[in-house]
């Protein structure tokens, strides 16, 4: 027998009990040929090229899935940042956009587009202005598009001109999808040194130094990572991260070859592999029961820091030694209503935004999928923003930060998306204001880790 | 005639003994054509993934009679080559792994996995199949 028993099992038990799945496989797609002076013409040119090169992905991944046994979760597709090829746009133009991109992500059968984006981190050009405006139109009139904007990175420092803007856009787009819960800003991520090759959806983009075409996959296995744990019981921190780093080099391997197989089959480059940690709403499949089963009593705790700092080390250093195309986000995930364990803490007091802040200074990505109540002025949130960016530029990381002000919600509420998206229960936020600082505008400037040269 | 993957790695290494001092990848590939095509064999470098065809098959439920035989009169009508099969039983509860080879059948893998389907309904046991190669990325490096 070539493979152990025991091999053999480990495998099965992985993708039939412990929800191992490759989370996506995300077709990159550049649309920076798609410009024409007419409109009209620039929206046939967009759904053609997503046509032409996606109408198989979800085909051809569903064989692959089969093929090897390993479930993937989602196929999706990003485009370049929408306000790179089509600068000149207005923002009805960009609206027409986001709608040509929600019909073609229907056509081929996906449940998410992403790259509705700008990159304003240093400053913002008209059309990155006009796409900005439009959001909140874009993102109340689709279902399937996803937008990010870029306000920070550590060479350019932080556009607070930029977050304000962003705070207000946010907020417009909770009304605007205010009978669904505010659905709207869970497809909007606004991000500070925002990676080019991000498979995860809403903050994928194609970024302009990507090739024509790309296939980018996005590992998962939280569940995976838990039973380990679980099973190697109580032994010290130094074995706990072998135990991590064993686990997660098999399933980044399985990542990376179920990638390539489906880039192979549709023809296209294979990219990379994102080893981040990507909990579900399904039980078990949790970071925050990962960090309990670490050892905290809940997450929030004081540890809880460093148990996360520990696991996302340990989820890196195994993936880059299994996979020589790793890139993305990489690092674990820890979006509240998508993570049963995390949604407990909230709703048992045990979880702040501020150590949820905290733990977002360790880990991939940031503040992601907070609910917080639907009072929640615009100062507030550009505060909340330019601090995780703060996190982020300062130590050389991408942060994120994908907030809800649920309309109409208060403390002690919940909003309830289902499916992937899951759940969150409103969280507190300190009322004090912010506003004489966010309100100066201008440009944080880069900091010293900019000076690297 | 179809050769083994071992076989074929025995042809290689004799042809790099062979050659001495003199060794290129052309010569090696060269030599090799030769002694395929001398046994009879078909010569196709480019298919170089030898374990492309081999999918490992696991089994596992509660132990009955019959469950080996009706995998494995499935797999032969299939025209599946089994090249190695490992069961195990702990208590009640039964276990079984194959290696197979689908090259030579006339299903692929699709057709087959849903004949399985019906196999494993029928014998109210677990069957999954899945090509080798996943097993050979997680726990080979």
């Amino acid at each position: 027998m070539p493979y152990e028993f025991e091999e053999i099992l480990e495998t099965i038990r992985m993708t039939e009990i412990e929800h191992f799945d490759i989370r996506t496989v995300t077709m990159g797609i550049s649309l920076r040929d798609c410009h024409d002076r007419n409109i009209e013409v620039t929206k046939q040119k967009i759904y053609d090229k997503i046509l032409r090169y996606g109408s198989q992905h979800v085909k051809l991944a569903k064989e692959v899935e089969a093929q090897y046994g390993i479930s993937i979760a989602n196929k999706r597709v990003s485009v370049t940042p929408i306000s790179i090829p089509f600068d000149a746009c207005s923002m009805e133009e960009f609206i027409e956009i986001a709608k040509t991109l929600d019909r073609a992500a229907g056509e081929i059968g996906i449940d998410y587009i992403a790259g509705y984006s700008a990159l304003v981190q240093k400053g913002m050009t008209n059309g990155e202005r006009e796409l900005i405006r439009s959001i909140p139109f874009a993102l109340s009139q689709t279902k399937r598009v996803c937008s990010s904007v870029n306000i920070g990175s550590t060479k350019a420092g932080i556009n607070m001109d930029a977050v304000n803007m962003m705070s207000e856009v946010i907020k417009l787009t909770a009304e605007k999808t205010k009978d669904n819960d505010s659905i709207g800003c869970a497809k909007l991520v606004v991000f500070a040194n925002a990676v080019e090759d991000n498979p995860f959806v809403a903050g994928a983009f194609h970024g302009v130094s990507e090739p024509e075409i790309v296939l980018n996959v996005g590992i998962s296995g939280p569940g995976v990572v838990l039973e380990a744990i679980r099973e190697a019981g109580h032994v010290d921190l130094q074995q706990l991260s072998e135990v991590i780093k064993r686990t997660i080099f098999k399933i980044t391997r399985a990542g990376e070859l179920i990638g390539r197989k489906v880039a192979e089959k549709n023809g296209i480059p294979f990219g990379i592999v994102d080893i981040s940690l990507a909990p579900t709403p399904a039980e078990g499949d949790s970071i925050g029961d990962i960090l309990i089963a670490m050892g905290v009593e809940d997450v929030g705790a004081p540890g809880t820091t460093a148990a996360l700092a520990m696991l996302n080390d340990s989820v890196k250093k195994a993936g880059l030694m299994a996979s020589s195309s790793v890139g993305g986000m990489s690092g674990a995930f820890i979006p509240v209503s998508e993570d049963m364990g995390m949604i407990r803490a909230v709703q048992a007091g045990n979880l702040s935004l501020e150590k949820l802040e905290a733990m977002t200074a360790v880990c991939s990505v940031g503040l992601d999928m907070i609910a917080v109540p639907g009072d929640t002025t615009a100062t507030t949130i550009a505060g909340i923003i330019a601090d995780e960016a703060a996190i982020g530029i300062i130590n050389d990381k991408t942060t994120a930060v994908r907030i809800i002000p649920a309309y109409g919600k208060k403390v002690g509420d919940m909003v309830d998306y289902g499916g992937l998206l899951g759940k969150a229960p409103i969280m507190e936020v300190r009322t004090i204001s912010c506003a004489g600082f966010v309100g100066r505008g201008g440009r944080i400037p880069a900091p010293m880790r900019s000076l690297t040269n | 005639m179809k050769l083994s993957e071992d076989e074929i790695r025995k042809i290689t290494f004799e042809a790099i003994n062979e050659l001495g001092d003199q060794i290129t990848p052309e010569a090696v590939k060269e030599l090799v054509r030769k002694r395929v095509e001398a046994m009879g064999g078909d010569y196709k470098f480019e298919k170089g993934d030898a374990s492309s065809g081999r999918v490992i098959l696991t089994s596992f439920g509660l132990n009955h009679p019959g469950i080996v035989a009706g995998v494995t009169k499935a797999l032969g009508d299939a025209n599946c080559d089994i090249q190695d099969l490992s069961q195990k039983l702990l208590g009640d509860f039964f276990t079984m792994i194959m290696v197979i080879d689908i090259t030579s059948s006339q299903k692929d893998l699709k057709e087959i996995q849903e004949e399985m389907n019906k196999i494993a309904e029928s014998l109210r046991v677990k069957i999954y199949l899945q090509h080798e190669d996943v097993f050979r990325y997680m726990h080979r490096i």
